[in-house]
Order: structure tokens, then C-alpha cells, then sequence
């Protein structure tokens, strides 16, 4: 455990060096890079063997006389901790090259110290016993994570998309301060271990409760609106950090929680797995509509929830419905997932930070042809598209396997589990057909084809560190998809200490995984086989080239391209109501036509919803209201003696 | 032994049969069609030839053609033919194979987009969407065929004690599903009436237009792994539907071949008297078959019980 505290001081330095370096420029960052990164590393070499070996230690201390900061640590929070140390030195690494305007060095320092603070507070997120040491760490994470989107404050858009982000970690927070507040006045008791001793009737209400404070840092549908607003405010590793780490804390607090009141009741689980197919689908449909890379990736980490969320979901019905397969397969697959998806989530926010710096543009329909301009970039991009696809033989299909094995075998429930379980299956299915189709578009219209506007012509290649973290990343999600074993077992450790399917036997499970591995391997092998026979057949043959045929005509103009909107169009259409498209036109009105506009959007239907019955109404109100404020000094005196009389007289 | 020729048998077939398709369409217009070899004379002459790539092209458009070929092939080695035990074959080898599948539709899908043509993004889009709402059909089916074998494994759903097949235990159940695979096959396989691929017009293609600019060894590498894909679930369809048992591996395999010939045959007879829906009839047709399995797989609920 000490180990530990060691580790999240080394990370705190570096965070705080960088920021007093900051003069240095080159020298802050190298500095604030490698002290976070041995922090980290620290980190790891703790936690990894005892993840392995599954012991659990505890510790706690006493803060300002009034408060125990207890800390504990089981299989689950050191499985967490594992992305938390792994994911973000990479990302620094990578932000070597990305943070390169000198004129912001005071900026970078103060990013540097914000990003040590998160990962501190990440750390401490998984590590608390109790609600005191919760919700500070919880609080702590949100604020960093606030002030790292705000890093481009100048802009109008980067702010209201900040504050957004503020008004979700906070009203987020509440629903768990209302939560944390029912247990104690029932329990009494700040302690974790007093969560069970809640009466059977308030649990559901608490997890409710919880599941929206917690989901809306994971981004659950629909209160997911903040993440599409601040991922592309972000700078890339900050948007790959809070995507790849930081919102599976939310999906830690919901199992957390779920573990701790070990609820008997069937609907929790239920409610988490219908909430997982509705976040999953509308996620990958949003993502497909959305031309702004960032703002996709943004729905894709949505989607994503949503996948490990049906996986929990299925998990947790598998334990209401005894069945300890389901149960144990669904945990282990929403395990797998979160790991798999803190890899390729980074790595591909990451080459869209790449793709940004050097495009000046992160729209789709503005992209094109930079897997010949950004060679890496471009490779590491569509390994990273592949895994989050959830195609063999990359990492993504692994977590995606389990669960589907574990809904599998959740087929001999009755009634309404068995639907559920149905639904789920075809969910995945669908979210894994539209992630193709999601994927295809933003590898095959930014990186493919002809650039679309002088800018992307312009790109070149990002700076070295940059494709080096891509490419360590990209390999991983490879090697990973080859060689599951380990990785699976990593997740199974995770989730020894879950008492409701720790009894579970893996034996049998492990010769699936080396079957499924050697599959990939045969794959792998056929590929190679049939490219060297490729190969041959081209050996001292005539290889031509001239211009696409476009039918008759031979490369007219690179914007008669197909588009991302024209792309997604027909499938987002399948998905009206609940993906609304807004085509304007300004139609041809005279007999000879002059300029006309064709203007196709996708709105969020949570956020318009949020506007026409929440915010519209309130401001409508508030607005009524405004006479109390009138800026008479004496009046407000007058406010506060009737409020103190009315204070002390009623209560 | 016996699963390595029958393996290799499946491969050198999957070219003949597409041919059986345009005779029975040559008979329906009063055609004498071409030769039965036709497709290997195709093979030969695209394996002679070189290519001319696009300058818009990236390595993408050269993998893309690898990718398909093999992820085809691969459901050959795992798809137990004729009774005899396949190549490979393990519990949970179903959804690795359709995903699989997904990989080579997505690189078929990049490949299309990488000419920077204004008609391959259009089959491309339409590929996409159509295979995700098959895709649903065909997790109904695996979910159905679970419930009825506990296994997900092609080799274990037409093996062991709880044989899949329209002669056995829920046969009633399975007429539908019968029904709903062939429909699936019908798009996965880009046929009348999801797609034409004798249509003349690139806008309303699906499958023929995404390959508008591969030519030479890969055209032909793309030709082939259409051939083992429609070989693939033909199979699979022929295994629901084949009546005929033998003890004689040889007779049985040739019986199981005449049941694939029939589908071919009626793929043909299909083709002859259907024309191709309206773009946007396609989704409606598509679902079709998934509500299908859906309904049985409701069914099951109260039959197995």
C-alpha cells in the first residue's frame, strides 16, 4: 500500500516540477514527462503482481481530527488501477511533441500539473474505503479534468463546452452526495463495508441514485451531452486520457456501488443492461452522424460505455438469476472491454490530435488521402479503427467475445431475462456492425482517397514521439488480439474477489481462448500466405496506374468524392426519431439558378430535449423572477433580517 | 485426411456452381449461356494479367482484396461440408467467423473508399448498412441454434446428440429459419433482389460497384472469395435442409453436393423471375428474416421448456 503513495507523490512532483520548470521550455517537459511517467511506473510494478497474486491490503489515516481517510484495496481496484498507471505516460510521451508552441509554456506547466492531479486522483478514486475519501478524490478528479479542457480557454466554444462539463461533474456529484447521505442515515456509518446494512427497500433507490451520478461521468445515454462538447475542446491527450481512463471511473462507481449494497433485487441488473443497449446503439448511431472526428470518437466512447455496460448488465443478471457462467463471463467481458478500450480509445484520439495539429482541421469532409501524407498516423489509425470495431484479430473482439459467450449461456434463463438476454446479443451485434460502418468512414474519408482541401494536402507527418506512443499502442491492440491469454487472465484476477462468482472454474474457458488465439494465428498466417501468392502473381508483370474510372470521366474534381454525410445518411436515417436529421435547403427559386445551399445536421435528441423541456422552461421562470433582483442595497438587508428571522423562528 | 480433401474439394467447387446460376438464368431468357467452366477460364485469364492502379490508391486498396480472399477462405476451413468434420473447428468458432467476416467486409468497404470515386462510396454505404441489419438475422439464428444444441460451433450444431436439420427434433421451428437464411444468403451475397450484379447502372449497384477499380490477380482473388462466401452459406443452408443420410462418407458427400447444386439452382430461378427492390424497399427485406428468427427464437421459449 505504501508502495502506492509513494508512487502518487512521485506522480505529484513531476506535475508540480513542470509547472516551477516552466521557463525551461524543452526542460519542463521532459522533466514533468519522465518524474509522472516513474511515478506511474512505480504505480504498476505494485499493482500487477498483486493483482495477480489477488491480496488485498488496507490502510487508512486521520485527516484534520475529524475524518478517517480510509483507503483499501481488492482485486477490482487494482484492476482499475492498471489502465490508471498504464495509459497516461503514454499520453505524455506523446504530448512531447504535441505541446510545442513555446508561447503557451506557462500553459503546458499548468497542463502538466492538472494532468499529475488526475491521475493522483484517479488513483485515490479506486483506492477509497470510505465516503469522506471518495468524494474528495472524486471531487479532485472532476476539478483537474475541468481545468485541463479548459486548456484553449480563448475560444468562446471551448469554454461553454468547460462549463457544460462543470455542470455535469457537479449535478453528477450531488446525485452521489444524495446517495452517500441516504446510506449514512440509515447505516450511520461513513465506512464502505456499512453500505449492506441498508434496508432492502431503500437499494434500489440508492443505486438509482448512484447509476446517474456515476453514469454521467461515464457518458450514459442521455446524460452523456457533455462528452461530445469537451472531448474536442480537449487538447488529444487530455481528450485520450478522459476517454481512455477517466470515464471508466463512472463505470468503477456503479460496480462499486453494486458490490458494496449487494443488492437482491433483479431490476438493478436489468436496468444496467437495457441502459447499456440504448447507450451502446444510439452512441455508434451519433458517432456515425457526427463529421467532426473528435466529436465522433466522442460517441464512440459512448457507445463503448454502452458495450461494457451490457456486459455488467449481463453479469449482474447472471447473479440474480444464479447463473455463474453468465455472471461470471458478463464481469469478465466488461473487464476485458475497459482495458482493451483505455488502449485503442487513446491511440485513436491520439491520431486525431495528430491528424488536427497537422490539417488544421479536424472535419471529415474537409480530409482526405493523409494515409500517403501521415504514413503513421494513418497505419496506427486503422489498427486502432479495426480493434475498436471489435474485429479479430484485434483486441477489441476479445471483451466483445466474452460477453457474448457470457449472454450465450444466459439463454437458459426464462421469461424476461431471456428476452433481455436476446436483446443484448442482437445489440452487439448491431453496435459491432455499425462501429464497422463507423470506423470505415473515418479511416475511409479522412485517410483515404483525395484530399479535399489544400490543408490536408498540406499535412506531413507528426512528430516522433508522437508515432511512437501510436505505434507501441497500435502493436498492443494487435498483440493483444493474437495473444488474449494473459491479457484475459489479467481481467479474471480482476474480478476474483467479486464473492458472487468467485467460485467460478476457468479451466475449461482458457483452452476456448487458445483455440480463439490460434484462430487469429491461422488468420494471420493465411494473410501472410496469400500476399507473398499476391506477390508472385505480380512478379514481372505490367503494373499501371492513371486515374479512378468514375464512369466516363476520369477524376473530375476530388469534391465529387463521397462524403461522410452521404456515407452515414441512409443508416442514420433507419434511426429517425431518435436520431433526427435536419436537412435545410434553400431550393432553386428562379429560371436561372443562382447559388442554392443543401445543409444536412444531426442533433443531439437529448440535448434539444434538454432545451425545450429543462432549460427553456427554467429560464422562462427564472426570468419571471428577476424582480427580486433589483439592486437595492437596503432591500437585499431587508432580505437577510427576514431570512434570519424566519431562520430562527421555524427552525 | 477426410477433412482436408473435403476441404480442398469445397475449394476447387465454389468456382463451378455461380456458373450452374447463369445457366439456369441463360435457360429462363431461352439462352444457351456460357460454358459450365467458365469461371476457372475467368480465373486463368485474370491470374495472366497485370493491373492498373489508381493514383488515388493506397496500400488499403492492394489489402483489401487479401483480407476478403482469406476471411472467406477461413469459413471454408471451419464450415463442416458434406457431414465431414472441418479443418478446424471449436466451441465459440461461430462468432469468431462472422467476425471475421466483418474484418473482410471492412477492408472490401475501405478499399472501395481509397479510389476516391464518386459511385464506390455508394455501394460502400449500402454495404455497410445492409450486412449490420443482416448481421442481426444471422446472431437470431446463433442464438436459436444455442438454445437448440447448447453449442457455438458449426461443427457441433450438425453433430452430436441434438442435430440441427429440417428432419429432426424441431424441424417446424426451422422452416422459418430456413426461409430467414436464405434471405440472409440472398444479401450477403449480393443477389437479385438486393442487388444485381448483371445491372448496367453503377448507382444501383452494391457489391460490383465497390470493386469498379481492382483488376488482374486481385479482381480475381475478390472473384474467388465471393465464390467461397455464396459456397459458404449455401452450405450452411444445405445442412439445414439436406434429408438424405448415407453411412458412405463418398455418397453422402455426393448427396449433400446435389443439395447444394439445388440451391444454386433455385438462386438461378430467383434471379430469372424477381427483379431487383427499390433501394429503400431493401431495408424492409432485409428485417424480414430477422423477425422471423425472432419469433422462433420466442417460440423456443415455451417448446423447450
Amino acid at each position: 500500500m505504501d508502495t502506492l503513495f509513494v508512487s502518487i507523490t512521485v506522480i505529484l512532483a513531476g506535475g508540480i516540477a513542470g509547472l516551477l520548470l516552466y521557463r525551461q521550455f524543452t526542460l519542463m517537459k521532459v522533466v514533468a514527462i519522465a518524474t509522472t511517467s516513474a511515478g506511474c511506473g512505480i504505480g504498476l510494478y505494485y499493482t500487477l503482481p498483486k493483482l495477480l497474486q489477488g491480496t488485498a491490503a488496507t490502510a487508512s489515516y486521520n485527516w484534520l481530527h475529524t475524518f478517517t481517510l480510509a483507503f483499501s484495496l481488492d482485486s477490482v481496484s487494482l484492476f482499475f488501477l492498471v489502465p490508471i498507471f498504464l495509459i497516461p505516460p503514454l499520453t505524455l510521451i506523446y504530448s512531447f511533441h504535441y505541446l510545442e508552441n513555446k508561447q503557451k509554456r506557462l500553459r503546458a506547466g499548468v497542463n502538466y500539473l492538472f494532468f499529475s492531479i488526475l491521475i493522483a486522483s484517479m488513483a485515490l478514486v479506486v483506492m477509497s474505503a470510505n465516503m469522506i475519501t471518495f468524494l474528495l478524490a472524486w471531487e479532485l478528479m472532476s476539478l483537474s479534468s475541468f481545468f485541463l479542457v479548459m486548456y484553449d480557454y480563448e475560444s468562446y466554444g471551448n469554454r461553454k463546452a468547460g462549463y457544460l462539463y462543470f455542470l455535469f461533474a457537479q449535478g453528477g456529484a450531488m446525485f452521489l452526495f444524495a446517495a452517500f447521505a441516504l446510506i449514512h442515515s440509515h447505516s450511520g456509518s461513513f465506512d464502505f463495508n456499512s453500505f449492506s446494512s441498508v434496508p432492502e427497500q431503500a437499494k434500489l433507490f440508492i443505486f438509482i441514485l448512484a447509476f446517474l451520478g456515476f453514469g454521467s461521468k461515464a457518458g450514459i445515454f442521455p446524460i452523456h451531452i457533455w462528452l461530445p462538447k469537451a472531448h474536442p475542446a480537449a487538447p488529444s491527450h487530455v481528450s485520450a486520457i478522459m476517454s481512455g481512463v477517466m470515464i471508466k471511473m463512472g463505470i468503477y462507481g456503479i460496480f462499486r456501488i453494486y458490490l458494496l449494497l449487494e443488492p437482491t433485487t433483479a431490476l438493478i441488473g436489468q436496468i444496467v443492461l437495457i441502459t447499456g443497449m440504448v447507450t451502446g446503439i444510439l452512441g455508434v448511431v451519433y458517432a456515425l452522424a457526427k463529421q467532426d472526428i473528435k466529436q465522433l470518437l466522442a460517441y464512440s466512447s459512448v457507445e463503448n460505455i454502452g458495450i461494457i455496460l451490457i456486459g455488467m448488465g449481463i453479469g449482474m443478471v447472471g447473479v440474480s438469476e444464479q447463473n455463474q457462467a453468465m455472471a461470471f463471463f458478463g464481469f469478465a467481458g466488461s473487464f476485458m472491454h475497459i482495458f482493451n478500450h483505455s488502449i485503442f480509445k487513446s491511440l485513436l484520439f491520439m491520431g486525431a490530435g495528430s491528424v488536427l495539429h497537422k490539417a488544421k482541421t479536424k472535419n471529415i469532409e474537409e480530409l482526405g488521402g493523409l494515409m500517403k501524407r501521415m504514413p503513421v498516423t494513418g497505419r496506427t489509425f486503422l489498427a486502432g479503427s479495426v480493434a475498436i470495431s471489435g474485429l479479430p484479430p484485434f483486441s477489441g473482439f476479445i471483451g466483445e467475445f466474452l460477453i457474448y459467450y457470457g449472454a450465450f449461456q444466459g439463454l437458459t434463463c426464462n421469461k424476461f431475462p431471456y428476452i433481455l438476454t436476446i436483446l443484448a446479443i442482437i445489440s452487439l451485434a448491431v453496435i459491432g456492425g455499425m462501429a464497422t460502418a463507423c470506423f470505415t468512414k473515418v479511416v475511409g474519408l479522412a485517410f483515404l482517397g483525395e484530399p479535399r482541401t489544400e490543408k490536408a494536402a498540406a499535412a506531413s507527418e507528426s512528430g516522433f514521439t508522437m508515432g511512437a506512443v501510436m505505434g507501441i499502442m497500435a502493436v498492443s491492440c494487435l498483440v493483444i488480439g493474437v495473444f488474449p491469454e494473459p491479457f484475459i487472465r489479467l481481467a479474471f484476477s480482476g474480478i476474483k474477489d467479486v464473492s458472487m462468482v468467485s467460485s467460478f472454474d476457468t479451466g475449461a474457458f482458457l483452452t476456448i481462448i487458445r483455440q480463439l488465439s490460434k484462430t487469429a494465428a491461422i488468420f494471420i498466417g493465411l494473410f501472410f500466405i496469400v500476399s507473398i501468392f499476391r506477390k508472385m502473381l505480380y512478379a514481372k508483370k505490367e503494373i499501371g496506374s492513371g486515374g479512378t474510372w468514375g464512369c466516363g470521366f476520369t477524376q473530375p474534381t476530388v469534391r465529387m468524392q463521397y462524403t461522410g454525410t452521404s456515407y452515414a445518411y441512409e443508416m442514420v436515417e433507419f434511426f429517425n426519431p431518435f436520431v433526427p436529421i435536419k436537412n435545410v435547403y434553400t431550393g432553386i427559386k428562379k429560371i436561372f439558378p443562382g447559388t442554392t445551399t443543401w445543409e444536412s445536421t444531426v442533433d443531439d435528441i437529448a440535448e434539444t430535449s434538454y432545451q425545450r423541456y429543462l432549460t427553456t422552461p427554467l429560464l422562462n421562470l427564472v426570468n419571471k423572477l428577476k424582480w427580486i433582483q433589483h439592486g437595492h442595497i437596503q432591500l437585499y438587508i431587508g432580505y437577510i433580517i427576514v431570512a434570519i428571522i424566519v431562520l430562527l423562528l421555524f427552525l | 485426411m477426410e477433412s482436408i480433401l473435403s476441404f480442398c474439394f469445397a475449394v476447387l467447387i465454389a468456382p463451378l456452381l455461380p456458373a450452374v446460376i447463369q445457366k439456369t438464368k441463360a435457360y429462363f431468357a431461352g439462352k444457351q449461356g456460357p460454358p459450365l467452366l467458365i469461371n476457372y477460364y475467368t480465373m486463368i485469364k485474370l491470374f495472366k494479367k497485370g493491373s492498373v492502379y489508381s493514383t488515388s490508391t493506397s496500400f488499403v486498396f492492394k489489402q483489401g482484396p487479401v483480407v476478403g480472399f482469406c476471411t472467406s477462405l477461413m469459413m471454408l476451413a471451419y464450415f463442416p461440408m458434406a457431414e465431414i468434420a472441418p479443418l478446424f473447428s471449436f466451441h465459440g468458432d461461430v462468432l469468431i467467423l462472422f467476425y471475421l467476416m466483418g474484418l473482410g467486409r471492412f477492408f472490401t468497404i475501405l478499399a472501395a473508399l481509397d479510389t476516391a470515386s464518386p459511385f464506390e462510396g455508394m455501394g460502400a454505404a449500402r454495404e455497410a448498412f445492409f450486412s449490420t441489419l443482416a448481421e442481426m438475422t444471422i446472431f437470431g439464428i446463433l442464438i436459436l441454434f444455442f438454445k437448440l444444441t447448447g453449442s457455438l460451433s458449426f461443427n457441433e450444431f450438425f453433430s452430436g446428440e441434438h442435430v440441427i436439420s429440417l428432419m429432426g427434433e424441431y424441424g417446424a421451428l426451422l422452416i422459418l429459419v430456413v426461409a430467414g437464411l436464405y434471405i440472409v444468403m440472398l444479401t450477403e451475397n449480393s443477389r437479385v433482389p438486393v442487388d444485381d450484379p448483371a445491372t448496367h447502372l453503377e448507382l444501383t449497384m452494391i457489391h460490383e460497384v465497390m470493386i469498379l477499380d481492382h483488376s488482374g490477380p486481385d479482381l480475381a482473388l475478390i472473384e474467388l472469395g465471393a465464390y467461397f462466401k455464396l459456397l459458404f452459406y449455401s452450405g450452411f443452408l444445405a445442412r439445414l435442409i439436406d434429408p438424405f443420410h448415407s453411412d458412405n462418407t463418398f455418397v453422402n458427400g455426393m448427396l449433400f453436393y446435389a443439395v447444394v447444386l439445388f440451391i444454386y439452382i433455385s438462386i438461378g430461378v430467383v434471379e430469372s423471375i424477381t427483379a431487383r427492390y427499390k433501394m429503400n424497399v431493401v431495408p424492409k427485406f432485409i428485417l424480414t428474416p430477422f423477425i422471423l428468427v425472432f419469433f422462433v427464437t420466442i417460440l423456443t421459449m415455451g417448446v423447450l421448456q
